[in-house]
């Protein structure tokens, strides 16, 4: 017993003099942040850490450091998720980084709690807000004042199997436009073998929620222009119904077979000619090109409701902030000039295949010699997509309203609520709650 | 005098106790106490973490029992889990530590296999229990129709999001088995010769030698497993449709939605006043325990 | 009748029992077991096969349940995809510190509450007890600023350092152990002018040794898992550890599954061989009701 506890305490006083105890290799105050020759150093986490999207990251930050003498942007990768409560904590302790990546739809909020620079003085030196598609460049706004730059977004397109249009005899250069289309065309996708289904038309809620689809029926997000609620609408009643009749049609056990397949992102039943159209984000694409190579597929933009109501989408996406308590504000944003700047956001679109937030780069990115054709085809359509594409931002005086709608659109859909009844109450729900946050 | 020399050694025992403790007391003053107590006050406060922190009184408890219906959801929810999953696991955990408790070959292997599924751990396996959970494709179903039965929903049922958390707790039931298996192996043999003697069958040896002898550790696996099974969190964050409790809420845990208060609407105060709540409930309940104990808990040690 | 004759007479009992009905029980159990093993192992079983696949093939649908082809270079790659070596010097740096830690200094803390008699013992206890039934979430960030504020930030200090002061599970867990030790052996100890230091040394310890082998293997366990932990509290990346660096192969809308399941289950192996390995400490250990056992 003697001799172990000798050997335990040996133990710990050599470990206790590796790395992890001296402070690493660098300090551990980012305000301490000076370079030896004099340049100012600057912390950018992002939760960028996997081989695609790493090295490109690392080389715009490179570009960066290269093109003047003044500045060094260090990088670190941060698990996605977990980057924001650490980001968090570090400004409760004031020892913030000096660059974060965040989400763009909490931005407005995040102003208000106080947890990111106010950029409104820098934007009067340098008004950059031109660069960037209208509504990423409004989610960023807190009482007029931006909070973060707008990085990279996504959109909502309809994947299609134009073979499968062609074997059940449709235009596989005419994918649908309306609502009513979109049912046609499933109808005459579906392919059944007894009573199951070897192929399914569509189905709305594989790959995007019925927050989507009420986004895309009523052109507007879940708050007006007065920042009230506008959930219980006659449109949103009836695009409820609609979905849940997409469900009566094939039936719960159908539906569910491939449902937590898509959900985990695995097995895709679209690469297979299973599915015969799906909504997805467009860099859904990336996994076509990757995984099913042979599939001829088309995209469009979102079927409209009816003709005419408009064929909005839903996007998000994410803002380069500069947290409170900064030791570098002035710098920082230098460097998120850079990082939004024309340059980089194309070197990101084109080597990521991911829509950016500038909108100059976004469009020659889809011209860009680097992409194969068929990239070209679906990044236009996205970048043109984009115009129509809505954010749904938190609102500061209402922050997870959320989680008060999913349990009664989940109630229509699961528990065969009635519509209008299950909206009602997420209605009066939402409109109890901004009352009480605005006491 | 003989009575003032019997003081002092107790109070020197007294001493030494304090010492064997004091590790723990240093601890909890340096790193524990100060932060319990300032979530304490900021319970009473709108802390958001970053920039507020005004005093409110009892505004956030008065919200949360009278006007925050998730609140009961969650509650509801985390109640339910805990009921069934506690004696659940527990017999789970008795029952296969038992078989292990023998000399049959390869048991060396066995006990590793069993134990592996408590090692595993992290968001890695939560999604790996999506997949297997899938209604359609996913492995439980699929041997379930090997018997004939149709599989339920799992995931997509609200129903049946909870038992399927249950099932994947139990799956995971080998951390525990391993506190038994220690428990079970300080049981004298004697004890079970002297039975065999009195022709006792394995159910009573079980029943009058085992299961009293293990009480120490039932007692501790209840109580910490209920203390466990109150703070559920991760499963349902990841598996739990957007992390938000979904299906139709019937998995936002109380630590679930004391997480999107806290880091989602940064409504920090509001949070610690459920954790305060939670804390209370669950220290009762404990308490409740700590005085049953006597009556059913055995430590062979004690003097009678 | 000694136990001697005890022992003679049940085994001739034995002998007059049928050996099959025996042996059937045996076989019974047995096959319990490994039917029990199938099932645990049915997802490490889908683990494997995924790590072995092409990101390919695990698109294909319906989902394959063998590999087509067995891709092992994924392993390698895996491997090389962050530096992963480092990582693993640095998990297993905080992991044995925290053990050797946990396993000493609770074991000396419980044995107070388990056997020496002092005022307020029972208020302390239910205040050990009572910091397990604080969600996490709430100290968070007051613990964050604490650590900031001792300069701790970027060191593994906050990792290791209050594992020195105990823990409230393990205290309790082997609190339940030493109070199934005799108090007359401890009564006896003291006559002969032995204090509680030496008790606790000689005689205790190593009557508890199974449990202070489980409270080890549950402090490997979450030391070798914790995530939150480095991932709060470190910033320079070549302190990370190994769970950290199973996370680059997670993008926020896809998931490089076959290195993830590859570099879990890489991650996995050593506690599964310690595990293996470490079982006859406990399964081995002393006898606490205090007689020695005859079997075997």
């Amino acid at each position: 017993m003697k001799r172990f506890s000798l050997l335990a305490l040996a133990l710990l006083l050599f470990l206790t003099g590796c790395a992890g105890f001296t402070g690493g290799s660098e300090g551990t105050q980012a305000s301490e942040g000076k370079t030896e020759d004099g340049k100012v150093k600057i912390d950018f986490w992002t939760f960028w850490g996997s081989e695609i999207r790493r090295p490109v990251i690392d080389k715009i930050i490179e570009d960066f450091n290269n093109s003047q003498d003044e500045i060094v942007v260090e990088h670190t990768y941060i698990p996605f998720g977990d980057i924001w409560t650490k980001e968090l904590a570090a400004i409760a302790a004031n020892n913030p980084p000096d660059v974060v990546i965040n989400d763009i739809n909490a931005t407005a909020l995040r102003g208000q709690e106080g947890q990111a620079e106010n950029l409104a003085p820098y934007l009067e030196k340098d008004d950059i807000s031109g660069r960037f598609y209208e509504n990423l460049w409004d989610a960023t706004l807190y009482e007029g004042d931006s909070y973060g730059i707008p990085f990279n977004t996504d959109t909502r397109l309809l994947f299609y199997n134009k073979d499968a249009f062609k074997e059940a005899g449709l235009d596989p250069n005419k994918p649908p436009e309306t609502w009513e289309e979109l049912e046609e065309y499933a109808e005459k996708l579906d392919k059944k073998s007894g009573d199951t289904y070897e192929r399914i038309g569509f189905y709305p809620l594989y790959g995007v929620g019925s927050d989507v689809w009420l986004l895309n029926g009523s052109g507007m997000n879940y708050f007006n222009e007065d920042d009230e609620p506008v959930i219980n609408s006659e449109t949103n009643v009836d695009t409820m119904e609609w979905i849940k009749s997409w469900k009566d049609k094939y039936g719960e056990d159908t539906i569910n077979r491939y449902q937590s397949q898509i959900d985990s992102q695995q097995s895709n039943p679209f690469f297979n000619g299973s599915l015969g159209m799906m909504a997805n984000a467009a860099t859904f694409y990336t996994q076509i090109r990757d995984y099913a190579p042979d599939l001829d597929f088309g995209v469009a933009p979102l079927p409209e409701k009816t003709s005419g109501s408009g064929n909005t989408s839903w996007g998000g996406g994410f803002v380069a902030e500069i947290p409170k308590g900064s030791s570098h504000p002035d710098e920082a944003w230098e460097f998120i000039k850079y990082l939004t700047d024309k340059e980089a956001q194309e070197y990101w679109a084109v080597k990521n295949f991911d829509n950016v937030a500038n909108i100059e780069a976004s469009e020659s990115a889809a011209t860009s010699d680097e992409l194969s054709e068929k990239d070209q085809m679906v990044y236009e359509m996205a970048a043109q997509n984009l115009n129509d594409t809505l954010l749904t931002p938190m609102p500061a005086y209402a922050p997870d309203y959320v989680n008060l709608i999913n349990p009664q659109l989940d109630a229509i859909l699961i528990e065969n609520k009635p519509a209008q009844e299950a909206l009602d109450k997420a209605q009066q729900d939402v409109e109890e709650l901004v009352e009480k946050t605005a006491q | 005098m003989k009575k003032k020399k019997w003081w002092t050694m107790g109070r020197r025992e007294s001493l030494q106790g304090y010492i064997f403790i004091a590790p723990w007391v240093i601890g909890f003053l340096a790193f524990t106490l100060g932060p319990l107590a300032f979530s304490l006050y900021a319970s009473f406060t709108d802390y958001n973490i970053t920039s507020r922190m005004d005093f409110v009184g009892l505004q956030n408890y008065d919200q949360l029992f009278t006007g925050d219906d998730l609140f009961w959801t969650s509650l509801y929810n985390t109640l339910y889990f805990v009921i069934f999953s506690v004696p659940l696991t527990t017999i789970g955990a008795i029952f296969i530590s038992m078989l292990m408790n023998q000399s049959l070959p390869g048991m060396r292997i066995f006990r590793t296999i069993f134990y592996l599924p408590a090692v595993l751990s992290g968001v890695g396996v939560y999604l790996l229990w999506m997949q297997l959970l899938d209604p359609g494709t996913g492995l439980v179903n699929t041997i379930l129709s090997w018997f004939g039965i149709n599989g339920p929903n799992w995931l997509f049922d609200p129903d049946w999001t909870k038992p399927s958390l249950i099932f994947m707790k139990l799956w995971s039931v080998g951390g525990s088995m391993l506190l038994y298996l220690a428990s079970m192996q300080g049981i004298s043999k004697n004890l079970y010769e002297a039975a065999d003697i009195d022709g006792a069958g394995t159910w009573k040896k079980f029943l009058h030698i085992t299961l009293p002898l293990i009480t120490p550790v039932i007692f501790f696996d209840i109580i910490t497993s209920t203390i466990g099974s109150f703070q559920i969190f991760q499963e349902a964050y990841v598996m739990s449709q957007n992390g938000s409790g979904g299906p139709a809420s019937s998995m936002l845990f109380y630590n679930l939605y004391m997480w999107i208060k806290a880091f989602q609407s940064f409504d920090m105060g509001y949070a610690m006043a459920m954790s305060w709540i939670l804390f209370v409930v669950v220290l009762i309940i404990t308490i409740i325990n700590l005085k049953l104990a006597p009556k059913w808990v055995h430590y062979e040690g004690d003097d009678k | 009748m000694d136990i001697t004759q005890r022992k003679q007479l049940a085994q001739k009992r034995d002998r007059r029992k049928p050996v099959l009905s025996n042996n059937l029980l045996r076989s019974l159990n047995w096959i319990l077991l490994v039917v029990g093993s199938l099932f645990l192992l049915s997802p490490i079983w889908w683990m494997i096969s995924t790590s072995l696949k092409p990101m390919e093939e695990i698109m294909q649908f319906p989902p394959t349940l063998l590999p087509q082809e067995w891709h092992w270079e994924n392993y390698v790659h895996t491997w090389q995809a962050a530096p992963f070596t480092t990582y693993a010097v640095n998990t297993i740096t905080i992991t044995l510190i925290c053990v050797v830690a946990n396993v000493f200094v609770n074991a000396f803390i419980a044995y107070g509450f388990a056997k020496i008699p002092f005022p307020g013992k029972n208020i302390l206890f239910t205040i050990v007890l009572s910091t397990m039934m604080i969600p996490g979430f709430v100290t968070l960030i007051p613990q964050y600023v604490l650590f900031a504020k001792l300069e701790w930030l970027n060191t593994y200090y906050p990792l290791v350092v209050p594992a020195l002061f105990g823990s409230a599970f393990n205290i309790f867990l082997l609190r339940q152990f030493f109070r199934t030790i005799p108090n007359e052996m401890i009564e006896a100890a003291k006559m002969e002018g032995a204090n509680h230091f030496y008790i606790w040394r000689k005689i205790a310890l190593p009557l508890v040794k199974p449990a202070l082998a489980t409270v080890a293997i549950f402090s490997f366990n979450g030391a070798w898992n914790d995530f939150l932990g480095p991932l709060l509290y470190v910033n320079d990346e070549s302190l990370y550890t190994l769970q950290i660096g199973l996370q680059v192969f997670k993008e926020q809308a896809s998931t490089q599954w076959n290195y993830l399941m590859a570099g879990s289950l890489l991650v996995l192996l050593p506690v599964i061989i310690l595990f293996f390995v470490f079982q006859k400490y406990f399964i081995k250990g002393a006898n606490i009701t205090g007689s020695s056992s005859f079997d075997k």
